[in-house]
């Protein structure tokens, strides 16, 4: 309970501070994508799906976009968590609700520009309680052309469909 | 000591699962009140017949891009979209206006807290595992609780009749066992039900919808509102509806309503998929519901009165266990064996007390040397050496043995001791149920039938557990025998006995009966009311107590002098001018009831005494007859200047010592007629004086009630008509 005190001062604290700083930095400049992500007819509870940027290497860069908001399970997607508990940045998107088998979500995902086309990965994650973790559901090289196309998943994810957003 | 199956297991539940349904219940309080607070946010709509249709043709008017509408069980319209920017949204927003309403909170860190300690202990699994076990238990429990409670109160019909007051724990016990045995149960089954789904033990919960092969290329541009499923159906019936995710006509409408979803062509409005939810949705979807109340008020707070009960049901139920097993230990102090006692006592008890009563008895036995056995009626066998069977015995339910007793009965019959025993019955019991020390009188008739068995003491019942009746009894047992019985008086928590000092204003002499009138006035402040009682102290540290009367502003008592008792033999001995010291007990079973408009006050001896306050307090507000049984016509003197002063409305007096030899009880039946038409009427009949004046009357209003009304005095009883103070 300590820890998810300190994780929530911590995350108030570092909303309010880089919401400070938005204000005086502009940023590199986002592209907005809806993005659907479509799972499986598994049985079970909602699935935890984390989508995360990374680096050529393969290195976490950063966090997407969160899916499901109870923090007690965040360290059963174990991969993520070890990056996610030492550099806790501000995430765009954190939803409450998880998603169940046969279901789907659609989100918008805010990208950084200068990222596209430039070696990097995007990561679906996925966790289901009492069920398999998968660290790389989803990943493939963030670029034009892959973002066009629906990929599909090989845990939890059926697919992945990913449109500019309208604007 | 016997403790029937249902009782036995309930404990034994309830004992095992207390400190989680302790948990539950506190922190199922707290969360009680998460369904008060959304349903006060200002966020809720009214939807006035609108479909969904009219709600998107607003909504999609003033946002750019939506992305699905959602509407939940404190009709909240939550819409998620894509702004002029490219962001995404959630707001809440009117489906009449479509204006924003307020963006959703996130759940409060307390109730997100509260919930995972309610729901897995934060235990995960395991948790939530042993959460529905208890759960489960937790159903057993009232399952038990209730099988008692029919026992108790006699069937289904009896079941919110009114029950008799004993104490305070067991009373309201069974009084919110009543009223919340329903929500606990379905409370506890729900929480079974929410955890078996979270287990898989259940049937998946998911549909599986399928796309046709074929899916109509039209891309004719129809306006969503158009489509005929969003135009006919309300927007109450809608749960969540997601926008297809492009335009291409392969994207697709999700909808789901309450009791179905569908996937619909986007420009067509074909349902490309349509199924119903199982039952296993349905019932899971209510569980939720019922168990967390999600979306109304009224249940959250049944809910929330759920908890507390529990609470007070922990609490009460392990007082109750240990008083219980307390009593039951009592009475094992001193072991006599069977095979070597001249003096049997036998206990009949249900809930226990009956046993404290045995202790008493058995100390006054061993102290004049009797080697006294005491046991269980069930236990009954073979005595050798045994000349005397003393049975103490209670009644439960309406007129029912104990568990304790049940088999006694028969045992009677296939035992036979070789020597004659002498043996007495003494019935607890409580007059407010019908059948009133039913048992005792079964036994007792039993004993008289069988040879071998001769009565010392006839039958003696004793209401309410009241220790001077008990007294009473030893007093006879003593006549017979020979032998002065001394009962210790009943340990009660030894509270602090406040002592005020009277003075002694006024000193009848000593009339033929050698019964006199005391009359006090209080050196300080003192709260008292006609029918209270007085304690007064006597040598041997006992306390012998007198009902009183007030009368202007005196304390008024009327003493028999008994030429051993120490006590009224130092009243006796009081001249005006002395000072005595009184503790005050109010008694409010023997008060005039306020709504009595009609009273009988019936008493004899000394019993008439809180009478003469009670006149005097309401001679002209309410309509008091009296019926007074004194032995001759000069007892009267000593309470006539009193009775003139305030008159009742009727006075008749019963002499037994004149010719006419007359008691209470006679001129009560000649006056049948008029006592059952009174007691139709809410009159209220006050009864203080001897035990046995008490059961002579009883007995005749009994059958007044039977013959002149067809129903038992028992509901007179339980509408408090009936009110006594005897000893």
């Amino acid at each position: 309970m300590k820890r998810k005190i300190t994780l929530f001062t911590g995350l108030f604290s570092l909303l309010l501070i880089s919401s400070l700083l938005v204000s005086f930095n502009p940023g590199p400049t986002k592209v907005s994508y809806k993005c659907m992500i479509q799972l499986t007819n598994y049985n079970g509870h909602g699935a935890y799906v984390v989508v995360s940027l990374l680096d050529k290497d393969g290195k976490y860069v950063e966090t997407l976009y969160v899916q499901g908001d109870d923090e007690e399970w965040y360290h059963d997607i174990p991969e993520w968590w070890s990056f996610y508990e030492k550099d806790q940045s501000d995430i765009d998107a954190i939803t409450g609700a998880t998603v169940g088998g046969g279901q789907r979500t659609i989100q918008v995902i805010q990208l950084p520009a200068d990222k596209i086309n430039a070696g990097y990965q995007l990561r679906f994650e996925t966790a289901v309680e009492d069920q398999k973790y998968y660290a790389d559901d989803l990943q493939f090289e963030l670029t034009t052309e892959n973002l066009k196309t629906k990929k599909e998943g090989k845990g939890y994810i059926r697919y992945v469909r990913m449109i500019p957003a309208s604007s | 000591m016997t403790l029937s199956v249902w009782r036995f297991s309930h404990q034994l539940l309830a004992l095992a699962s207390s400190l989680f349904l302790l948990l539950a219940s506190v922190t199922g309080i707290i969360l009680a009140f998460e369904p008060l607070v959304e349903g006060s946010k200002p966020y809720s709509a009214s939807f006035n017949e609108q479909t969904i249709g009219q709600t998107l043709e607003i909504l999609e008017a003033q946002y750019p891009e939506i992305l699905s509408l959602e509407v939940d069980r404190y009709n909240r319209v939550l819409l998620e979209g894509i702004d002029a920017e490219g962001a995404s949204f959630r707001y809440y927003v009117d489906p009449e206006s479509g204006k924003k309403l307020g963006e959703p909170e996130e759940k409060s860190a307390l109730f997100r807290f509260t919930t995972n300690l309610h729901r897995s202990l934060f235990l995960k699994s395991v948790g939530r595992f042993f959460v529905g076990l208890f759960s489960f238990l937790m159903c057993l429990i009232t399952i038990t609780g209730f099988l008692l409670l029919l026992q108790r109160q006699g069937g289904w019909k009896k079941l919110y009749s009114k029950i008799p007051k004993e104490d305070k724990s067991s009373y309201y016990h069974v009084i919110l066992g009543r009223w919340f045995i329903l929500p606990i149960l379905i409370v506890g089954a729900t929480g079974v039900y929410l955890s078996l789904e979270k287990f898989s033990l259940l049937p998946p919960l998911a549909l599986e919808h399928r796309l046709p092969e074929q899916i109509d290329e039209t891309m004719d541009g129809t306006a969503s509102y158009e489509l005929e499923l969003f135009k006919n159906t309300p927007l109450e019936e809608l749960r969540k509806l997601s926008y297809p995710f492009s335009e291409f006509p392969e994207d697709y409408f999700e909808v789901a309503l309450q009791d179905r979803e569908l996937w619909l062509h986007q420009y067509t409005g074909e349902a490309l998929s349509e199924l119903s939810y199982p039952f296993t949705t349905l019932a899971q979807r209510w569980s939720m519901l019922l168990h967390t109340g999600q979306g109304s008020l009224l249940w959250a707070i049944v809910l929330l009165l759920v908890g507390i009960s529990l609470v007070y049901f922990l609490y009460s139920g392990i007082r109750i266990w240990g008083v219980r097993t307390r009593k039951t230990k009592k009475s094992s102090v001193v072991v006599v064996p069977a095979e070597e006692a001249d003096t049997i006592l036998l206990v009949g008890s249900e809930t226990g007390n009956t046993f404290a009563f045995a202790a008493l008895l058995q100390k006054a036995l061993l102290d004049l040397g009797k080697q006294t056995h005491v046991a269980e009626l069930n236990s009954y066998q073979m005595y050798p050496k045994a000349e005397e069977l003393i049975i103490l015995t209670a009644t439960y339910g309406e007129g029912e043995h104990t568990t304790n007793g049940r088999h006694f009965l028969k045992l009677l019959d296939e035992v036979s001791q070789q020597q004659t025993l002498n043996y007495s019955v003494v019935g607890f019991g409580s007059l407010q149920y019908p059948d009133f020390c039913a048992f005792a009188i079964d036994i007792d008739k039993k004993l008289a039938e069988l040879p071998g068995f001769e009565e010392n003491n006839p039958l003696f019942k004793i209401n309410n557990q009241d220790f001077r009746a008990f007294e009473t009894w030893a007093q006879g047992w003593s006549a017979k025998s020979g032998q002065v019985l001394k009962l210790e008086p009943l340990k009660k928590k030894k509270k602090k006995r406040r002592y005020i000092p009277f003075e002694v204003i006024e000193k009848s002499a000593l009339n033929l009966d050698d019964t006199f009138t005391l009359k006090l006035r209080p050196q300080k402040k003192a709260k008292f009311t006609s029918g209270d009682l007085a304690g007064i102290l006597a040598e041997d540290g006992n306390i012998r107590q007198y009902s009183i009367a007030k009368v202007a502003g005196d304390l008024v008592l009327s003493v028999k002098k008994h030429e051993h008792g120490l006590c009224s033999t130092l009243l006796s001995q009081l001249a005006p001018g002395d000072s005595l010291m009184i503790n005050l007990q109010k008694n409010h079973e023997f008060h005039l009831p306020g709504f009595a408009q009609h009273v009988l006050l019936i008493g004899n001896g000394t019993g008439i005494a809180p009478y003469l306050g009670m006149l005097e307090q309401h001679h002209s507000d309410k309509e008091i007859h009296l019926l007074a049984g004194l032995r001759t016509k000069e007892s009267y003197e000593l309470y006539k200047p009193y009775l003139e002063a305030y008159p009742p409305q009727t006075l008749e007096l019963a002499f037994s010592q004149e010719k006419e030899g007359q008691y209470v009880q006679d001129i009560l039946q000649q006056k049948a007629s008029w006592v059952a038409k009174g007691l139709e009427n809410e009159m209220v009949i006050m009864i203080c004086g001897s035990l046995k004046m008490q059961n002579g009357v009883l007995e005749v209003l009994e059958n007044i009630c039977q013959t002149e009304l067809g129903v038992p005095l028992s509901d007179f009883e339980n509408m408090e008509q009936i009110r006594m103070d005897c000893y």
